[in-house]
């Protein structure tokens, strides 16, 4: 057998109790009044709205043609907006060209009290109101979901002189223009107007050249540009000022415009809400699930396999604490993942799947062990034997699990025919189980390996009666039992 | 050490017994109440919320038929306890007949009649669900799909593996041991009349995976016992001792699973979250079956294959060859010696067969 000095099981133990600290409590630390969070932990994890509370809503127009692409984007955009204005964090819009729907699903505020989910699906659904207005004059500034400034509710002139209504603009369209001295590419928002905009717009800006033009979603600013010309033929450029638009912030602009003039409504086919009462209840209840059955499988393993059992749940904890740590965004290259009860079942059910690995080696070791082998050959057949076995049974769930993640996922291969799903909850079990099954294959050979070899390395340890096998003391009174 | 020494094959026709019987039930449930599916699949409405003091369903269900023009089946739930046990309320739930999902409008004139009707119980919405039977269908249809592909990869991945296990016939039995698994989780559904929801497909993949893991574990024991023991082993023998020998790590791993699905699942009857129990029941069904099916199951099936397969041969070749070869008494249910004896010459008597063929 090759030899693991001592020391490694102190190694391995501290580093996995380590890990599972770090996801659980992550580490803060005080900048002045501010937490910064420099590793997330249990808190940190972004929940579903089956356990936040929140919102789930279809949305689909209402028109007997098909809407364009263009279209969809701009109903979008006004759902994004109002989101953002409205700063809510952690909102997902999955747009659905084939099938024109449009999935939102967002949580609810922290410190929203009076909650009506009624009234936020209607609001997100109403038709969006876009104006050019005369000036900047805005009644309050508060800070957007996405960290830039919202500007809201008209003011003074702003209110009362509406240049433009949203249905006077043909088309706003996202363009790219290159500066022919400097050779720099920028991007623009082109606008058409219709017949009447183009009269509109020309006496407005004849009259305010040099001063600005607002524009409005809604009760929300969502740019400002200066007049730089009389506009007279109806077409003109928003250049995005000094710095210039980014690609993505123009056609974000031109969808917004572009909403003021959908020709359809959107309905509501689909929602599906949550209180935050109902979903804080059930996370505590499931969290009391969790470390109920870690301590009955723990109990169970101790009890019947001894030693390799103690090193089996220092591993199962390992392995828990990665499941945290792939939802809470523990590694800084990762994203956070949005967690619902499915995904809590997940990780409990990877619980009593993931001691998998070690039952068929701490098996295999006793088996080996009392058809007579020392401990040593015992432990390295016992290693060598299993590894198929556990091999074989993590691919197949595997399997599984990346097919649960590809149907319940918002978008992939099958939603190409079949429409994003408006069920997200159970991807989140296919992610937890994924993990857990990645972490049982981690944990319960590599670090149970180590640990279990730098224990028999221990005089004390060295009993076979530990490993599940005979007793060696016994052995010695009673003559050689295998 | 603890070793078991079950025989398996000598009580199949028990376990076969057992699963017919349970099949049974669901088949009669089946008929008799149908299968219900959740409105996630067939679309329809429903509202809880949550109200204290004293409500009557009946009242509600004929005040909400006259506001909203639509059938209305009201539940109540007293006393659910919510988990950081401070408080227990009283729930209502509404469901609305029919496939169609509920406006918005309708959805706040069904919440201000119950207000109007009761304007002291505090009404407040905890959960509403609405979904459009077209949405439903199409994703019922996405899962179905889902749990194909999830078949035919699994069917791939053993058609890949059993080429060194036992070849076509062991994995055949394989996939019919999953089948059984699927089978068992389908009716557990229909007896506890849970409605059909993306719960069920979650189990069925998982139960999928977890099953045939099991299965691979055994079937790759046979093949090694195979060298170990030696082709004069009969096969009822080796099946047997193969199941054995793998016992302890399949019940004990299907334990731990247990253990930890049951957990869920009383601590989701205690607080009475349907959400939670109505996916763990059907998984502890589940983890059970497919332990079950392996070796109750899979292996039994296999072995009388096996059996089958070499009776036939021997006869072949006693008609063949009646002179040289043994007769075997036919109708014997395949007891080891006389397997291991056909088995022992099995080679010899293949030769004849496809010479005899030859010369027709």
């Amino acid at each position: 057998m090759k030899r693991v000095k001592k020391p490694v099981f102190f190694i391995v133990a501290l580093l996995i109790l380590l890990f599972t600290y770090a996801s659980v409590f992550g580490i803060k630390g005080k900048n002045g009044d501010n937490t910064v969070t420099y590793i997330k932990g249990v808190n940190d994890i972004r929940w579903g709205i089956d356990i936040n509370g929140g919102v789930e809503a279809t949305f689909t127009p209402v028109t007997t043609k098909k809407a364009t692409n263009n279209q969809m984007d701009a109903a979008e955009a006004t759902i994004k907006q109002r989101m953002i204005g409205e700063n809510i964090t952690d909102y997902e819009v999955y747009t659905d060209y084939n099938h024109s729907r449009i999935i939102v699903r967002f949580p609810w505020k922290n410190d929203e009290k009076n909650f009506d989910p009624q009234k936020s699906i209607e609001e997100l659904a109403a038709t969006a109101q876009v104006t050019f207005r005369e000036g900047m004059e805005y009644t309050t500034q508060t800070t957007g979901s996405d960290g830039q400034p919202v500007y809201k509710t008209p003011k003074g002139t702003t209110a009362s002189n509406i240049i433009l209504q949203g249905n006077e603009i043909e088309k706003a369209t996202p363009e790219m223009t290159q500066d022919k001295t400097t050779g720099k590419t920028t991007y623009v928002v082109g606008l058409q107007l219709s017949e009447s905009g183009k009269a509109k717009f020309a006496d407005a800006t004849t009259k305010m050249v040099g001063q600005t033009i607002s524009i409005w979603m809604d009760d929300t600013m969502i740019s400002y540009p200066k007049v730089e010309e009389a506009i007279t033929d109806g077409s003109c450029e928003i250049n995005g000022g000094t710095n210039g638009f980014t690609a993505a912030e123009a056609s974000a602009l031109a969808n917004k415009i572009n909403a003021g003039a959908l020709p359809f409504k959107l309905s509501i086919t689909d929602s599906n809400t949550i209180s935050p009462t109902l979903g804080k209840s059930s996370l505590s209840a499931m969290r009391t699930a969790g470390i109920i059955a870690f301590i009955l499988v723990a109990l169970f393993m101790i009890l019947m396999f001894r030693l390799p059992g103690v090193v089996a749940v220092i591993s199962l904890l390992g392995q828990v604490a990665l499941s945290f740590a792939a939802v809470s965004g523990f590694f800084p290259w990762q994203n956070s993942f949005t967690l619902t009860l499915p995904g809590v079942a997940g990780i409990i059910l990877s619980i009593g799947m993931g001691v998998d690995a070690n039952i068929i080696t701490a098996t295999r070791i006793k088996e080996e062990l009392w058809t007579g082998k020392t401990l040593d050959m015992a432990i390295t057949r016992g290693d060598d034997n299993s590894f198929w076995a556990i091999f074989d049974g993590n691919i197949t769930v595997i399997i599984v699990a990346i097919i649960l993640m590809l149907v319940f996922g918002p978008k992939n291969i099958l939603s190409y025919w079949f429409g994003a799903s408006t069920t997200g909850s159970i991807y989140s079990f296919g992610y937890t189980l994924l993990i857990g099954i990645i972490g049982n294959f981690v944990f319960g050979v590599l670090t149970t390996r180590q640990m279990t070899r730098a224990l028999s390395a221990f005089g004390c340890f060295r009993n076979r009666w530990l490993y599940g096998g005979p007793s060696d003391v016994k052995q010695m009174e009673g003559g050689a039992e295998a | 050490m603890k070793k078991f020494h079950i025989d398996f094959y000598a009580h199949r026709r028990v376990y076969f017994g057992i699963s017919i019987g349970f099949f049974l039930l669901g088949i009669i449930f089946n008929f008799v109440f149908g299968t219900q599916l959740d409105t996630n699949f067939k679309g329809g409405a429903m509202l809880r919320y949550s109200y204290s003091g004293e409500i009557n369903p009946n009242t509600i269900e004929d005040s909400v038929q006259q506001a909203i023009n639509r059938d209305v089946t009201v539940t109540i739930n007293r006393n659910v306890k919510s988990a950081d046990g401070s408080q227990t309320l009283n729930n209502v739930t509404l469901a609305l007949a029919g496939n169609d999902s509920l406006s918005l409008e309708n959805q706040k004139t069904l919440t201000a009649t119950l207000t109007k009707l009761y304007p002291k119980a505090n009404f407040n919405l905890v959960t509403s669900d609405s979904v459009n039977p077209t949405m439903g269908r199409s994703f019922f249809l996405k899962c179905i799909v889902a749990i194909l592909i999830a078949f035919l990869l699994l069917d791939f991945y053993i058609a890949l593996r059993f080429r060194k296990i036992g070849g076509a016939a062991a994995g055949f039995f394989a996939i019919v041991a999953l089948l059984h698994d699927v089978a068992i989780v389908y009716f557990t559904f229909i007896i506890f009349r849970i409605p059909l929801n993306d719960s069920f497909i979650a189990v069925v993949l998982t139960i999928l995976g977890y099953s045939l893991n099991d299965t691979i574990v055994i079937y790759d024991r046979i093949r090694e016992n195979r060298r170990l023991m030696g082709l004069k082993t009969g096969f009822s023998v080796l099946v047997n001792a193969s199941i054995n020998q793998t016992l302890t790590r399949s019940v004990y791993t299907a334990l731990c699973t247990f253990i930890s699905v049951a957990t869920v699942y009383v601590v989701g009857m205690i607080y009475n979250l349907s959400s939670v129990t109505t996916f763990a029941l059907p998984m502890m069904m589940g983890v059970i079956s497919g332990c079950y099916s392996t070796v109750c199951i899979a292996g039994p099936l296999y072995v009388m294959w096996e059996n089958r397969k070499s009776r036939l041969r021997a006869q072949t070749a006693a008609i063949a060859a009646p002179a040289r070869t043994p007769a075997v008494p036919a109708g014997s249910d395949g007891s080891a010696p006389v397997s291991a004896s056909a088995k022992g010459s099995g080679k010899k008597v293949k030769t004849k067969a496809k010479a005899k063929k030859r010369k027709r």
